[in-house]
């Protein structure tokens, strides 16, 4: 068998393996995908009263984008906290003394918490269209913000599994990140109800970009749409360049508190 | 064939390899010894490409490792010295998993996963989870991982740490089986009667390079054994010189241990207890010590060091 026809195999393989280990404890799996779905019942009265003003439909979107940027910000730890378990394990070395390439053994990895994510804010969106009854005209715009989001969220989680040395420090940083993005890209209070100095420090958010996208895609606003990709694509790739570079390199034998 | 040359691989200004050679023929198993820090494990940790030497060659069955290093992992099967396993799953899982790296798939990879099961005593366990495994039989199972894709190369690091005569005893007979059938075998280990059981020529490393490489009985021949022989009331004064007194043992470096012992008891005080001990890697790792250029008992077979 030549090396080329092997390397479906071996990511088919690795895809199988990392749902197999993401499935073994579906607690956290299920509390990601039912979490979002409460949150956004309780936080849409809060926000359609806030932005009253500009009508009901304004309130129901932003409590249904908010809340599945704050939610999708848990597939950092899906993501992250899986390749550095796999490095506390030493099987992430293992797997890297295989044929597998780096890219295959993150993709392995990140494929089946892309499934998660993905599931995860259709459930979300469904139920804003559904029962809440937000508006959503272009399907199509808002499966292409949805899909970006979640690969940049999930690449930057990989850099940071990559990056960071200990548990600890990996929910510190993700807590900490998690926290400023969302409150700083207007998911958890509308942006225009932030300070003029959060509003003006906002864009460096990348949920900013992500809440951006999302609205733009609602209101079939192209250019809108397309500028957001364009900065979380970005993003995406740089921190996955970032991650599969840390990962070739690797981290000898003490790289780990 | 795997061949090594002039590996030099520095940490911080600190040379981990230093001009490490190694050859090991198809069908040979190489004892790499040596004490900790000598370089043992960094060498495979080249080999397999996890850590890009400064400067040196590799070749793996025919293919430039470090020009093309996943290639050469396809060649080569590795146990590390560390426990890489998962342990919330089965070890029919992980045989699959690392079969599957390896291009075997369908029917062959369910015959190699019994196999392999069954060669290392794994059969009655495949359906657990790691986790809930015993040491030993963990052992076993990272092994089976390395074996399962049958390599022309094989890299066990320290593969018996550990391990009760059960797992010992089954991995040596794999690992001879795999030598039978014409893989060559880098065995890194602290226990010198396991590489006599696999009839493995030993390379021992020393300062991040590779200062002594042959036959264990030619590397040991020449070298003091010991005898020990321990007093009831005591070493008595009559013996004190003749070697080292610890507490009430006598320790006397001999190449002929029964004619020492003869002696000893010649002097009409019976010892308690007498234990004689071979030469082993401590005594070879002295000798080795006190000598400036490599022993190589096997010009032919062997690189001399840079």
């Amino acid at each position: 068998m030549s090396p080329e026809s092997i390397l479906p195999l071996r990511s088919a393989a690795l895809v199988r393996h990392n749902t197999t280990l993401l499935l073994r404890e579906p607690g956290p799996v299920l509390s990601r995908l039912l979490m979002p779905l409460v949150a956004v019942l309780v936080f849409t009265p809060l926000d359609r009263a806030a932005l009253a003003a500009e009508g009901r439909a304004s309130g129901t979107v932003q409590a249904v984008t908010g809340v599945l940027v704050l939610f999708s910000m848990l597939a950092l730890s899906v993501a992250g906290s899986g390749i550095l378990t796999e490095r506390f394990w030493h099987t992430w070395d293992r797997l890297r003394s295989t044929p597998a390439r780096s890219t295959e053994l993150l993709a392995g990895k990140v494929i089946p918490a892309l499934v998660v994510l993905l599931v995860q804010q259709a459930l979300v969106l469904l139920l804003g269209v559904t029962v809440l009854g937000m508006p959503a005209d272009h399907c199509g715009l808002l499966a292409i913000a949805v899909a970006t989001w979640s690969v940049t969220l999930l690449c930057v989680g990989a850099a940071l599994g990559t990056l960071l040395r200990s548990q600890a420090e990996f929910s510190a940083v993700q807590d900490i990140s998690s926290f400023l993005f969302t409150s700083l890209g207007g998911a958890l209070v509308p942006l225009a109800d932030l300070p003029g100095w959060a509003q003006r420090i906002a864009p460096a958010s990348p949920a900013y970009w992500a809440m951006s996208a999302l609205h733009a895609a609602l209101a079939g606003q192209l250019g809108q749409l397309a500028r957001a990709e364009g900065v979380l694509l970005g993003l995406a790739v740089l921190a996955g360049a970032l991650a599969a570079w840390r990962m070739n390199r690797g981290w000898g034998r003490s790289q780990l508190i | 064939m795997l061949i090594a040359g002039g590996l030099v691989k520095r940490y911080q200004g600190r040379a981990a390899l230093a001009g490490f050679d190694l050859t090991v023929a198809p069908g040979e198993i190489v004892g790499l010894v040596g004490h900790n820090g000598a370089g043992k494990t960094t060498f495979v940790e080249v080999v397999t490409g996890l850590v890009r030497p400064d400067a040196g060659t590799v070749t793996v069955a025919g293919v430039d490792a470090l020009a093309q290093p996943r290639a050469a992992r396809r060649l080569l099967g590795v146990a590390p010295q560390e426990q890489a396993l998962y342990p919330p799953i089965t070890v029919r899982q992980h045989l699959r998993l690392f079969g599957s790296l390896a291009g075997i798939r369908g029917r062959a990879l369910r015959t190699a996963i019994e196999s392999t099961a069954a060669e290392l005593h794994l059969l009655d366990v495949l359906d657990r989870p790691v986790g809930l495994l015993s040491g030993g039989q963990r052992r076993r199972a990272q092994a089976a991982c390395a074996l399962l894709p049958d390599p022309p190369v094989l890299l066990l690091d320290e593969p018996t740490v550990g391990a009760d005569p059960l797992t010992r005893s089954a991995l040596l007979d794999a690992v001879a089986a795999r030598a039978a059938a014409g893989a060559a075998i880098v065995y890194t280990t602290h226990y010198l009667p396991e590489l006599a059981e696999l009839k493995a020529t030993l390379a021992v490393a020393a300062g991040g390079r590779v200062i002594a490489r042959g036959r264990q009985e030619d590397l040991l021949a020449g070298l003091p054994g010991e005898v020990r022989a321990t007093f009831a009331g005591g070493v008595p004064g009559v013996l004190r010189d003749r070697g080292t007194v610890t507490g009430g043992t006598l320790i006397v470096a001999s190449h002929d241990p029964a004619a020492t012992l003869a002696e000893l008891v010649s002097t009409g005080v019976a010892p308690e207890s007498v234990d004689i001990s071979r030469p082993g890697l401590d005594e070879l790792y002295r000798a080795l010590a006190r000598t400036e250029q490599p022993v190589l008992s096997d010009e032919s077979a062997v690189r001399r060091v840079a």
